[in-house]
């Protein structure tokens, strides 16, 4: 995409909201589906720039949540700061993860990452003096104000998450354009080859790690902020935050800019709807049939949903092209 | 020291069910390539065939735990040739997606036949232990214990043994290979994978006497395997064997230190510490 029409695409996405209800559910489906995209752009990072498939980000997005809303309920203190805290720390969280697991591949890189963020599911169901233990934690509201990062509009949610998304993005094409980009592609397709040419890979890949941690856990805290509480496995939950973050840019396409956009805006709505029409039925159908997706979803379009757009654009234009070279003759 | 041996001797008890139901994994990851994240769904599904088959038919679950394994040897033959086998050369996430998009369709699909509740069992062994000595072996533990290890050693005489097994060892080792001298492959891996979680619900049915089952029966060992077959060495059915004791007796000795909400996070621990410093396995690849 051009500049232009990335330009094109905010202006859009800056109109919608006017066109829905200010605290509706359609705009909470789209303020949610940019969270995620903002999340699944800074799992880019890692799962698609370096190529690890990392399955334990929920480690870094509970730690967001439980710094800020923990510091904001102790000691008052603005989300905005307590969103830097978590991201000190989710970063040295991503730091102290890499050193046992760089080495690892595929499969074992998956389970080190998963075991991982399972520490923290438990550690946060147990240390209940800190963490409130299963109950969970309900982020106090003060008033509506951008200093304390609350709103009584879903509308204002929307915008942080948009500009959280345009924030993390831009990180995303700095990194892809700059050195590191290019030492993370040079690690993922031979590190071998990487490591005879001069390039640390373990320094590489634990910079990559690093900042997607890192970004990670401040989006935890835009999270505990937009939902006013979570428990331990809201936000730690393999399944609810680390499995779902892969997944969304998995379906949307691995390692490119609008994959996690695509993934997060199918997966998301797909989520809830499935929820509002199933829920009451039976309990567990609306997850059966979220699990049924996946399955379809893995054994239909194993390469993303930007391969398929590239494929279906690849055809239109050629349409268009040789319509044009048509007219000329 | 009593109740540190008294611990010790637990922990070898379920240690062998532990074993069991790992091999079962390692298998179908050492046979297909695939770690199965749904692995556990299948022991959930061995605890409520044994349980029905002891509510409708009156068998105790030792012996329903055959019937256990006979039901999901030829669910998990079926599930191989239809779904699994797409995605055997694709990526490592494609499988790892696939097999949890199975895990979360078992366990709504157990809520949505078999409803909430907890369901267990009364036999007559269920409370009785042997006394030797200042110490006691439960009898269920050891009844679970010593159909574990017979289960356990007939593999192992199937795998080194029999025509099958061989053409099982060669599938693992390599599958092209193993077409060219004529071993039909596909087959093999829908019977090794039919094993693999046939194995497993025998241990689930196998502990049924002293555990209950509900649908996410399944949940709480999903740590513990994956644990079990990476100490062992993920493909190595002998380090599953080593494997599960030791986790056994971890988790049982860690019980008499920690509390019970920590027992997973020492495993957790145990887990990440072997895959940084042996990631082949403890006894390296076997």
């Amino acid at each position: 995409m051009t500049m232009r029409q990335t330009f094109l695409l905010i202006c859009f996405a800056t109109l919608i909201p006017l066109a829905l209800e200010p605290n509706g559910y359609y705009i909470r489906i789209l303020t949610l589906a940019l969270l995620f995209a903002a999340l699944g752009q800074a799992w880019n990072i890692v799962g698609g720039l370096a190529g690890q498939m990392s399955l334990g980000h929920a480690a870094f997005f509970g730690l967001g949540a439980y710094t800020s809303t923990l510091l904001l309920i102790h000691f008052g203190i603005s989300p905005w700061i307590g969103m830097l805290a978590g991201g000190v720390l989710g970063g040295i969280a991503a730091f102290l993860l890499s050193l046992p697991t760089m080495r690892l591949k595929g499969h074992y890189f998956a389970l080190g990452t998963l075991a991982f963020a399972e520490v923290f599911r438990v550690i946060a169901n147990t240390w209940s003096s800190l963490t409130g233990g299963p109950v969970g934690l309900s982020v106090p509201f003060s008033e509506p104000s951008l200093a304390m990062l609350q709103f009584n509009e879903t509308r204002s949610y929307y915008y942080l998450m948009l500009a959280a998304f345009v924030a993390v993005s831009m990180i995303f094409v700095i990194i892809v354009q700059g050195r590191l980009g290019y030492r993370l592609r040079a690690v993922k397709e031979g590190p071998d080859a990487a490591e005879v040419i001069g390039v640390n890979t373990t320094r590489v890949k634990i910079h990559a790690a690093v900042i997607s941690g890192s970004l990670t856990a401040m989006l935890g805290t835009l999270y505990a902020q937009l939902n006013f509480f979570f428990d331990p496995d809201t936000v730690f939950g393999a399944l609810q935050i680390s499995i779902r973050i892969a997944l969304i840019v998995i379906v949307g396409g691995i390692g490119t800019l609008f994959g996690p956009l695509l993934g997060a805006l199918l997966i998301i709505p797909l989520e809830e709807f499935a929820n509002v029409m199933l829920a009451d039925r039976a309990a567990g159908l609306s997850q059966l049939t979220y699990g049924a997706l996946l399955m379809a979803i893995v054994l239909l379009q194993p390469q993303g949903l930007a391969e398929f757009a590239k494929k279906l654009a690849a055809r239109i234009s050629g349409k268009v092209m040789s319509s044009k070279t048509e007219a000329r003759t | 020291m009593t109740s540190l041996v008294q611990a010790i001797i637990d922990g070898l008890m379920v240690g062998g069910v532990y074993a069991v139901i790992s091999i079962g994994l390692t298998l179908v990851f050492g046979v297909l390539g695939i770690v199965n994240f749904a692995q556990a769904e299948f022991l959930m599904l061995g605890m409520y065939i044994a349980y029905f088959a002891w509510a409708a038919l009156g068998l105790d679950p030792l012996a329903g735990a055959f019937l256990a394994f006979g039901i999901v040897f030829a669910l998990g033959y079926g599930l191989q040739r239809t779904i699994i086998q797409r995605v055997l050369k694709a990526p490592a996430v494609s499988q790892v997606f696939l097999t949890v998009g199975l895990l979360i369709v078992m366990e709504n699909g157990a809520l949505l036949a078999f409803g909430s509740q907890i369901r267990s069992v009364t036999t007559a062994y269920q409370t009785k232990s042997l006394q030797i000595g200042p110490f006691f072996v439960s009898l269920p533990y050891l009844a679970a214990f010593l159909m574990s290890i017979a289960s356990g050693v007939s593999l192992w005489w199937v795998l080194n043994r029999s025509w099958l097994g061989m053409a099982i060892r060669a599938t693992a080792i390599d599958p092209m290979a193993g077409r060219l001298i004529g071993i039909n492959i596909d087959r093999v891996m829908a019977i090794a994978f039919g094993l693999g979680v046939g194995l497993t619900a025998f241990g689930g049915a196998v502990v049924l006497p002293y555990l209950s089952v509900f649908p996410t029966a399944g949940s709480q060992f999903v740590v513990l395997m994956f644990t079990v077959a990476v100490l062992g060495g993920l493909g190595s059915v002998a380090g599953a064997v080593v494997g599960g004791l030791a986790v056994g007796v971890i988790t049982s000795v860690s019980a008499l230190m920690f509390p019970i909400q920590l027992q997973n996070l020492v495993l957790f621990l145990v887990f990440i510490a072997i895959l940084a410093l042996r990631p082949d396995g403890l006894m390296g690849r076997a």
